[in-house]
């Protein structure tokens, strides 16, 4: 079983402290993927409120994943990156499938997943640059994440449609593009002994 | 088939949106705690950038709300 090495968090002299990846934090951010099939039917059959309240439990999962990484002491780096690829996962697939059914203008959608694509592959980079298994920290991806989430509720709620997701690409752009000059071209932080600044998980 | 009225939904939608946008707004108060410290650091400079875009991704839920509503 491949384990997940995290710091101890009020030793004096901190000490490697092994969390299992099969925790109920990493359960919760997996049982994410459970409602994407029921989103799926709602939007096939036409059943706004349905998909609306699908995107909605997968929004509220996500917050309480680290709820559950708090209350049970189960943070990790694993955790971390876990919970960011299922946010891209959940997220890319739900505004591929409005935008695939006509409840969401195909461009932007577009752009948004390429510019997600692109933010994915500056962090596969960013890690190999560091050495390490390491989630660059974004505070302003992780608010963008949160709009993602609700940009696919507009979507099936007929929400402002064309105004979020038009105006979600110049926001998303600017991001990306203070992202990636962090991760590929400015120096990678020296890792710190002691509780993992800001982790996720 | 609909869970609720089509007004109760554009109501729900509509709280659901000023809510998140709303708590936008501590990010204000996270970002004026960031006065004047860690000039020239990057992590500070990631965590101001952060809850600009924040209070901008708010500001957006708002006035996009405030359309769907016809106000604006």
């Amino acid at each position: 079983m491949v384990a997940t090495v995290a710091s101890a968090g009020d030793d004096p002299a901190p000490r490697p402290r092994v969390v299992s990846p099969w925790n109920a934090a990493n359960a919760v951010t997996a049982s994410r993927y459970v409602t994407l099939p029921f989103l799926w039917w709602a939007v096939d059959r036409g059943y706004h409120q349905y998909a609306t309240l699908f995107i909605i439990v997968c929004g509220v999962l996500d917050k309480l994943d680290g709820l559950a990484a708090r209350v049970f002491d189960c943070r990790s780096a694993f955790g971390e990156m876990f919970d960011a690829i299922t946010d891209a996962l959940c997220y890319g697939f739900a505004l591929i499938l409005v935008a695939s059914y006509g409840w969401a203008p195909v461009v932007p959608v577009v752009c948004v997943v390429t510019m997600g694509a692109a933010n994915t592959a500056m962090r596969v980079i960013y890690a190999r640059r560091a050495g390490r298994a390491v989630n660059y920290k974004s505070y302003a991806m992780e608010r963008l994440v949160g709009l993602t989430g609700f940009l696919v509720g507009f979507a099936t709620g007929g929400m402002e449609v064309t105004f979020f997701y038009w105006s979600f690409v110049p926001l998303m752009l600017i991001i990306v593009l203070h992202d990636g000059k962090r991760m590929l071209i400015d120096p990678v932080p020296v890792p710190v002994p002691g509780p993992m600044p800001g982790a996720g998980r | 088939m609909n869970l609720v009225s089509d007004g109760a939904f554009r109501g729900v939608l509509s709280a659901l949106t000023v809510g998140a946008s709303l708590w936008a707004g501590y990010d204000v108060i996270l970002l004026a705690r960031l006065r004047g410290r860690g000039k020239g650091d990057p992590l500070v400079g990631d965590q101001r950038f952060g809850y600009a875009m924040g209070i901008a991704i708010g500001l957006l839920g708002l006035v996009g709300t405030l359309r769907f509503n016809g106000v604006l």
